[in-house]
């Protein structure tokens, strides 16, 4: 146990805006401050369809974890889970099985905390604070070795995460120590921004996000590849997150392409 | 597909682009189709109630969260599409329809304020929590160093510094006893543990010997670090019970430890203070218990030793001599008197012992074995002894045998001195620099430290006489092991000890054994090609009976008292 403690009060600051809870204004919702709406109009008015882009990014998740369902996996790991009041992985996982179980991972305290207060009477699913750089702390952490059975097949998803991740953080290497633990089965769900498409745009979007606790690294496709290295990818592999499967083509948003790639893989 | 249905479809679908939470195709549609029952039966109704339009706009906007664009295109489908596709058209009047949208709107606005209002509250309790659990983990790690500053992390017992505190709260607090005790205990031999079992098997012991000074009611136990522990005792009457808990203290270490399958004995030592609060800084006690455990360890190890002011005292004032030695020494306060060596057959003079005396200029003049002693445990007897020497020698030069032999000069070596490497290459340098010839230097070592010679000892003793120095055997007769050393050391002479002169003067069994014993030394010396010098020798009797027995020098206040150069000498 180290004397440093898990997080200071100067953590825990609404005056600054974080990433998550500017989602959640993006998403429409209500969980959020003064600075996150500010960051969120930021955003907007560098890249005007961001509302789309984000509701899009929503899409995905409930698809592949539909998906995940589907092929039978019944647990989740979902880290950069963020303000968990628009269409959380459990209510959908737990629609298709009551026994289904989902252990949020944010590093926003205030996320946290409210994750905590909706999960209070849910059995299946449960909220804690860790950094995705410190992937032992999450594998290790108690709440997480007492919901999940490491032992078999889950799905972790990494959704709106990586590009969060700066390479100086390692997020290889992070992702290897938690794809490691995995049982073979598992599943990982990436989606992730990209400048491939529109540099201008995404860069405004990077300098609004640049002052808060997580910066974006933005990726190429092949880079976003590179992190289901050793996994078999679903058809149709790592696409604009909207063209994968999407439910009927009138789900498709009208300009989906160009901001956010997705992809899922499998470990043999 | 009923009319209603394809209604119901096409404003969910309509909406659904709106919304930012994607239902799934039929759950959406199988919402929309109950929202529409329920509009159409209210407009249906032979009594209309809008209220139920109100309810169906926040029923809408309550489904999560859902986009400002969901009320207009709502609004659109129902005041352009609803009649017609129900073929209402004509039976429905307008202004139905119109109150009808009216209350939905209401109710999707309030309905939304509403939420909106209970999500702010919401994540505004989140961030209060976030922050009182951001609170509560600082003040556990404050808490967590704060108990690790003030205890042992091995044994979670309270450590110095806690007790150092405590100390010092028995003169700020008000409710403080009058009286206290402080038993600092001590493991004996603890590291010989560490050494043949390992460290991990020490910390074991540790542990298991801080649980069981933990369990004693006398006091409270600290542990100060590696192998010492501490009893603290609030509001003791007198001495013995300070004295007692160190009693019980040592019983409960004393019983043998069971590690790693190995039993161990183990014993401990303990310095014991009681006093007042009032008698000085209470912090202080901790150091007077320091002596007291260093005074048990002196005794022997596995007993208490309580404080004691004037011992003490005592020690402070050793401590004080052997810090003054080396001034003392510059100072020229150190310097040498000689006393005669006797030819106990003719009466000639053949040697002078040198005696070390320190003109202390407050404690007047001070013996050997006031200063010796210490010097020997701080180390100062090597610079100390050599000059000594180096006097000694000097000294000796300046004597003439007037025809016969000059005599030599006989000078004592302390036990650290014989061990010294350097010792016999700095004989040599400096009976060479004063021009002594080195048979007329006599080294003195004790018969304890010829019997433990060994390594360098041993060396040196062998180096000096290979140089011609002459070795003598002091105090010969008071050891307690066999003379099978003497065969390793190439020694000269034996000086017998004044106990066994003392003794001749008696017509008693005693004496009688003296003399035997006596008589068997000089014998053994004589075997052994040794000169046999007596000390002590203070009366005619003792005399003669020597010479008698064949004793080859005598050497005592009948003979000669030891005297300073100018007396002796002019």
């Amino acid at each position: 146990m180290t004397d440093r403690p898990d997080w200071a009060p100067a953590d825990v600051d609404h005056n600054t805006a974080t990433v998550a809870r500017a989602y959640d204004y993006l998403l429409g919702g209500s969980h959020n401050f003064a600075a996150d709406r500010a960051l969120a109009r930021q955003m907007i008015s560098a890249v005007p369809d961001v509302k789309v882009q984000a509701r899009a990014n929503r899409a995905f998740l409930h698809r592949t974890t539909r998906y995940l369902l589907d092929q039978g996996i019944r647990q989740f790991l979902d880290i950069g889970s963020g303000i968990p009041t628009v269409g959380n992985v459990h209510e959908i996982a737990q629609k298709v099985d009551t026994a289904a179980r989902v252990a949020y991972v944010d590093i926003d305290p205030i996320a946290v905390a409210h994750s905590r207060q909706i999960l209070a009477t849910n059995e299946g699913a449960t909220a804690i604070r860790e950094d995705f750089a410190n992937p032992g702390a999450i594998l290790e952490h108690p709440s997480v070795v007492e919901l999940l059975d490491f032992d078999e097949p889950m799905g972790l998803l990494l959704v709106a995460l990586l590009h969060a991740v700066r390479d100086e953080r390692d997020p290889y290497g992070a992702l290897e120590v938690l794809k490691e633990r995995l049982a073979p089965g598992s599943y990982l769900v990436i989606g992730h921004g990209t400048h491939d498409q529109h540099p201008a745009a995404v860069k405004a979007v990077a300098e609004a996000v640049s002052r808060t606790a997580t910066p974006l690294a933005l990726r190429s496709h092949a880079e976003i590849l590179r992190f289901f290295d050793g996994f078999e990818m679903v058809d149709p592999g790592l696409v604009w997150s909207s063209e994968w499967r999407p439910d009927s083509p009138d789900d498709q948003p009208s300009n989906p392409t160009g901001y956010i790639y997705g992809g899922v893989g499998r470990k043999p | 597909m009923t009319p209603i249905e394809r209604f119901a479809r096409a404003w969910g679908r309509s909406v659904h682009d709106a919304s930012y939470v994607l239902l799934a195709n039929d759950e959406r549609d199988a919402f929309f189709l109950d929202l529409t029952e329920r509009i159409a039966a209210a407009m249906t109704a032979d009594r209309f109630d809008p209220a139920v339009g109100y309810r169906v706009g926040a029923d809408l906007a309550s489904t999560e969260e859902i986009a400002p664009e969901a009320l207009g295109r709502t609004i659109t489908e129902l005041s352009t599409r609803f009649l017609p596709a129900l073929d209402l058209c004509g039976v429905i009047g307008r202004d139905r329809l119109t109150a009808l949208i009216e209350a939905f709107s209401m109710g999707y606005a309030t309905a939304l304020h509403d939420h909106t209002l209970d999500r702010q509250e919401a994540v505004r309790r989140a961030d209060i929590a976030a922050r009182s659990e951001a609170e509560m983990a600082l003040r556990r790690s404050e808490e967590r160093l704060r108990h690790a500053a003030l205890h042992d992390s091995l044994t979670g017992l309270p450590n110095r510094a806690q007790l150092i505190h405590w100390l010092g709260e028995l003169r700020t607090d008000a409710a403080a006893p009058a009286r206290f005790g402080v038993c600092l205990i001590g493991l004996d031999r603890f590291h010989s543990v560490n050494n043949s079992l390992g460290y991990s098997a020490g910390d074991r012991l540790l542990i298991a010997a801080a649980r069981r000074l933990s369990q004693l009611p006398e006091g409270i136990a600290c542990h100060l670090g590696g192998d010492e522990f501490a009893l603290l005792i609030r509001g003791t009457a007198e001495p013995e019970e300070a004295i007692k808990a160190a009693d019980r203290a040592l019983a409960a270490l004393r019983t043998p430890f069971e590690v790693d399958g190995h039993e161990l004995p183990l014993s401990a030592s303990a310095g014991v203070v009681e006093r007042a609060v009032r008698d000085g800084d209470p912090t202080d006690a901790l150091r007077a218990a320091a002596m007291a455990l260093h005074w048990a360890k002196v005794e022997g190890r596995d007993r208490w030793s309580f404080f004691d002011e004037d011992r003490n005292a005592g020690a402070v004032a050793r401590y004080r001599l052997s810090a003054e030695m080396p001034g003392a020494l510059a100072r020229g306060e150190f310097r040498l008197v000689y006393q005669p060596m006797v030819d106990l057959a003719t009466g000639a003079v053949v040697g002078f012992e040198s005696l070390a005396r320190w003109d202390h200029p407050e404690l007047g003049l001070l013996s050997p074995d006031r200063f010796i002693g210490l010097a020997e445990d701080s180390g100062f007897i090597l610079p100390l002894g050599m000059h000594l020497l180096e006097r000694a020698c000097r000294q000796a030069v300046r004597w003439h045998g007037d025809g016969a032999e000059p005599p030599f000069v006989s000078v004592n070596l302390a036990a650290r001195q014989l061990c010294h490497p350097g010792l016999a290459a700095e004989v040599a340098i400096i009976l060479d620099r004063v021009g002594l010839p080195p048979h007329r230097l006599q080294l003195e070592i004790t018969e304890h430290a010829a019997m433990t010679a060994e390594g360098e000892a041993l060396g040196n003793v062998r180096a000096l006489a290979g140089m011609a120095v002459r070795v003598a055997l002091d105090d010969f007769g008071t050891g307690y092991c066999g003379l099978s050393y003497l065969r390793r050391l190439p020694v000269h002479a034996i000086k017998l000890a004044g106990s066994f002169v003392a003794g001749l003067d008696g017509d008693s069994t005693a004496s009688r054994t003296d003399e035997a014993v006596l008589a068997a030394l000089v014998h053994l010396g004589h075997t052994l090609r040794l000169t046999v010098t007596a000390e002590g020798i203070e009366s005619e009797r003792q005399r003669a009976k020597l010479l008698a027995l064949g004793c080859d020098v005598g050497q005592g206040w009948l003979l000669g008292r030891p005297a300073s150069p100018e007396k002796l000498f002019g």
